[in-house]
C-alpha cells in the first residue's frame, strides 16, 4: 500500500471518530485548554505589574500599565545583586555538567557494551546511588565540606550535585548506548581501532541525544538546586539565583508588588525560556523510563 | 582505508577476535575510575557516616558521644518529629488519591482527543514542573497572600468577602491544603506525559476494536487504558511516596514549616536538627529514617504489584 492511500485512510479514520465525538470533544478539549489557563496565569499575571509604579498598583492594580516603567525591575535586580547571583549559578550549573555529564557517558558506555559478571556488580553499585535520597547524606556531606574546606564554595556545590546525578545519567547513557547497533563498534574494532578510540570518535558522537538531554536537563537541575545551596553556602557574594530569590522574598513580598513580581520575572525567564527552547527533549528525556517494562 | 577494513575483516575470521583484548580490563577499569570516586566521596562515604554518626551525640566540635539508639529514641518522642512523620505520610497518600486520578484524566483526555487545540498543552502541563521551587514559592505567596495577594484582590474586586476572609497561609488547618494546592499545580504535569507516553503505546487496533464493540468514551478509559497502566501507575505512586519523604523546598521556602508545626516535613525536621540547632546525630538519625522508609516503602509497592499480577 503507498503512503498516500495510507495517510488517505488516517485522514478518513480520524474524521469518522471526530464526527462521532462532537459534542464532547468540544466540552472536554474547551475543559483542558481552561486548565492549561490556569497553569499558565499565574506565570503571566506578574507580567501585568512589573511596569506600575507602587502608586498606580495601590489604585488600579488590574488597569493596564500607563507607561513601560522598568524602574522595578533596576531595584530588584540592585536589591538581591541578581548579575553576581547569575554568574553564581551559572558557574555552579556548568561545573556541574562537567563533572556529570563525562563519568556517566564513560561508565554507561561499560555497562552497555562490556558487559559481565564484575561491571554487573559495578552497575548495581551505581544504582545503590539512584535510591539514596541527598537528605540522607546531609550531615556527613557537610562535615566533609568543613575539613576539605570547600563549604561555601561554588566548587563545593557542584560537586556533591554531580554525584547525586551521575547514577541517574548513567542509567540513561547505558540504555542508550545499548540500543546502537553492535555492528558499528565492532566494526571500527576490526579497522584496527582501539577501545578509547571506538569509543571517543565512533560511539560517543552516535550519543549526542543523550548528551544534548544530559546538558538540558544537567543545567536546569543545577539551575533549581535550593537544598544544597542553602546548606552548603553560607556569606552573600556566593549565593546562587534560588537562594537570592528567596531572600527577596522573605524582605518584600507582595505589599511591594510591582518590585515583587518583577523578581519573579527575572528569576522565571531562562527556565522558561530554555524550556521553550527544548520541551521537546525534556519531555522525551523524562518518559524514558515509561516505555520500559 | 577500505583495504585496510578488509584485510582487518579477513584476520577477525580467521583468528577470534578477543586476541588483543588484553587492553580491554585497563579500559574498563578506566572508564569506570570517574563515576566511581564520584560516588565513593559523596556518596558511599556519606551513607557510611550517616549511620556512624546516627548513633552519637555529636555537635560538630568537640568529642562525638556513642549513644546506641538514643537519638532515635528521643526522636519518636519529640512532637516536631512526629508532626513531619505525619505530614509526609499525609502528602503521600493525598498526592496518590488527588493528583494521580487528576493526571490520568487529562493524559486520557489529551490522546483521545487529539486536535490543534489540545496537542501544543501536554508541554503547557509539563511547564509548572520545570520551574525552580523558590520560583514557584513566589508565584504562591504572591497568589494567596492575605490582603495584598492575587486571591484576596480578585475577591475584594468582585466583593467576595467569603473568599477574602480565608488565612490561606497563616490558619494551621488550612496551611497544608495550600501547599498541597501549590504542589498538584506544580507537579502533576510529570504524571501527565508520564501516563501520556504509556497510552499512546497502545497500538491503534485496540481502539478501533474497542469501538467497534461499543466500548467508548468513558468506558473505553476505564476497562481498556486503564488496566494497561498498572506499570507506569506503581512508577509514579513509588515517586511521589519517595517524593514525599524528600519534601522539603516548598514547605521551607513558602512557609518555613509553619504556622507552628503545620506543615512541617521529615526534611525539615532534617534540616532544623543539623543545621540550626546543630543536633548532628539526631539529623543524621533523620536520614536514615528516611532512607529506611523510602526503601522498605519502594521494595513494598513493587513487590505487592508484582503478586498482584503474578494472580
Amino acid at each position: 500500500m503507498s503512503q498516500a492511500e495510507n495517510a488517505a485512510i488516517v485522514r478518513r479514520g480520524r474524521r469518522s471518530i471526530r464526527i462521532r465525538h462532537g459534542l464532547p470533544e468540544v466540552i472536554i478539549t474547551v475543559f483542558l485548554l481552561s486548565l492549561a489557563l490556569v497553569i499558565i496565569l499565574p506565570m503571566i499575571i506578574p507580567f501585568m505589574f512589573v511596569f506600575k509604579t507602587q502608586m498606580e498598583y495601590n489604585y488600579h492594580p488590574w488597569a493596564l500599565p500607563k507607561a513601560l516603567n522598568w524602574i522595578n525591575f533596576r531595584e530588584a535586580w540592585k536589591a538581591v545583586r541578581i548579575d553576581q547571583g547569575l554568574m553564581n549559578t551559572v558557574l555552579v550549573s556548568f561545573g556541574a555538567i562537567a563533572t556529570t555529564v563525562p563519568p556517566a557517558a564513560l561508565a554507561g558506555y561499560i555497562f552497555a557494551r562490556y558487559r559481565s559478571k564484575a561491571t554487573e556488580i559495578a552497575f548495581y553499585a551505581i544504582l545503590i546511588g539512584y535510591f539514596v535520597p541527598a537528605q540522607m547524606v546531609l550531615v556527613p556531606l557537610y562535615k566533609m565540606e568543613v575539613a576539605f574546606r570547600i563549604k561555601d564554595t561554588l566548587v563545593g556545590l557542584f560537586l556533591p550535585m554531580a554525584a547525586f546525578g551521575i547514577p541517574f545519567w548513567v542509567l540513561i547513557y547505558r540504555s542508550f548506548f545499548a540500543t546502537l547497533p553492535q555492528e558499528l563498534s565492532e566494526a571500527a574494532r576490526i579497522d584496527g581501532a582501539g577501545h578509547t578510540f571506538t569509543f571517543f570518535k565512533v560511539m560517543l558522537p552516535l550519543a549526542n541525544p543523550a548528551t544534548a538531554l544530559a546538558l538540558l536537563l544537567v543545567f536546569i537541575g543545577a539551575w533549581s538546586d535550593y537544598l544544597l545551596s542553602l546548606i552548603l553556602l553560607s556569606s552573600s557574594k556566593n549565593f546562587t539565583m534560588q537562594l537570592r530569590v528567596t531572600s527577596f522574598l522573605y524582605a518584600y513580598g507582595p505589599d511591594r508588588m510591582p518590585k515583587y513580581a518583577a523578581a519573579a520575572v527575572i528569576a522565571m525567564l531562562p527556565t522558561v525560556i530554555l524550556y521553550i527552547i527544548g520541551h521537546k527533549y525534556i519531555i522525551q528525556g523524562t518518559v524514558a523510563g515509561a516505555v520500559k517494562e | 582505508m577500505s583495504d585496510r577494513g578488509s584485510g582487518g575483516q579477513a584476520a577477525a575470521i580467521a583468528g577470534p577476535s578477543h586476541i588483543r583484548d588484553t587492553a580491554k580490563i585497563p579500559f574498563i577499569i578506566i572508564f569506570l575510575l570517574p563515576a566511581f570516586v564520584f560516588l565513593a566521596v559523596f556518596l558511599y562515604y556519606p551513607i557510611a557516616e550517616t549511620f556512624r554518626i546516627s548513633t552519637t551525640k555529636s555537635t560538630g566540635i568537640g568529642q562525638e558521644l556513642y549513644v546506641g539508639l538514643g537519638n532515635y529514641l528521643s526522636l519518636i518522642q519529640n512532637e516536631e518529629f512526629l508532626a513531619g512523620l505525619w505530614h509526609v505520610f499525609m502528602w503521600a497518600f493525598w498526592s496518590i488519591l488527588i493528583q494521580l486520578p487528576i493526571a490520568f484524566l487529562i493524559a486520557f483526555s489529551l490522546t483521545f482527543y487529539v486536535n490543534k487545540f489540545t496537542k501544543p498543552l501536554r508541554s503547557i502541563f509539563y511547564l509548572s514542573n520545570v520551574l525552580p521551587t523558590a520560583i514557584v514559592a513566589m508565584i504562591g505567596r504572591f497568589m494567596f497572600a492575605p490582603k495584598t495577594g492575587i486571591i484576596a484582590s480578585i475577591s475584594k474586586a468582585l466583593g467576595w468577602k467569603w473568599l477574602g476572609a480565608i488565612d490561606f497561609m497563616g490558619n494551621p488547618d488550612m496551611a497544608f491544603w495550600t501547599l498541597f494546592a501549590i504542589a498538584t499545580w506544580m507537579y502533576t504535569g510529570f504524571p501527565i506525559i508520564f501516563l501520556m507516553a504509556r497510552i499512546e503505546q497502545i497500538p491503534k487496533e485496540v481502539r478501533e476494536a474497542a469501538e467497534l464493540d461499543g466500548a467508548t468514551g468513558w468506558r473505553y478509559a476505564f476497562s481498556i487504558v486503564l488496566p494497561q497502566l498498572s506499570y507506569p501507575f506503581r512508577i509514579i505512586m513509588v515517586l511521589m511516596t519517595t517524593g514525599s519523604l524528600k519534601l522539603f523546598d516548598l514547605p521551607y521556602i513558602l512557609l518555613t514549616g509553619g504556622p507552628g508545626n503545620a506543615t512541617v516535613t521529615l526534611g525539615i525536621t532534617l534540616y532544623r536538627d543539623g543545621f540550626i540547632n546543630w543536633n548532628y546525630g539526631r539529623a543524621a538519625a533523620i536520614g536514615v529514617v528516611i532512607f529506611v522508609l523510602s526503601l522498605g516503602l519502594t521494595i513494598a509497592q513493587f513487590s505487592l504489584g508484582n503478586k498482584k499480577e503474578a494472580k
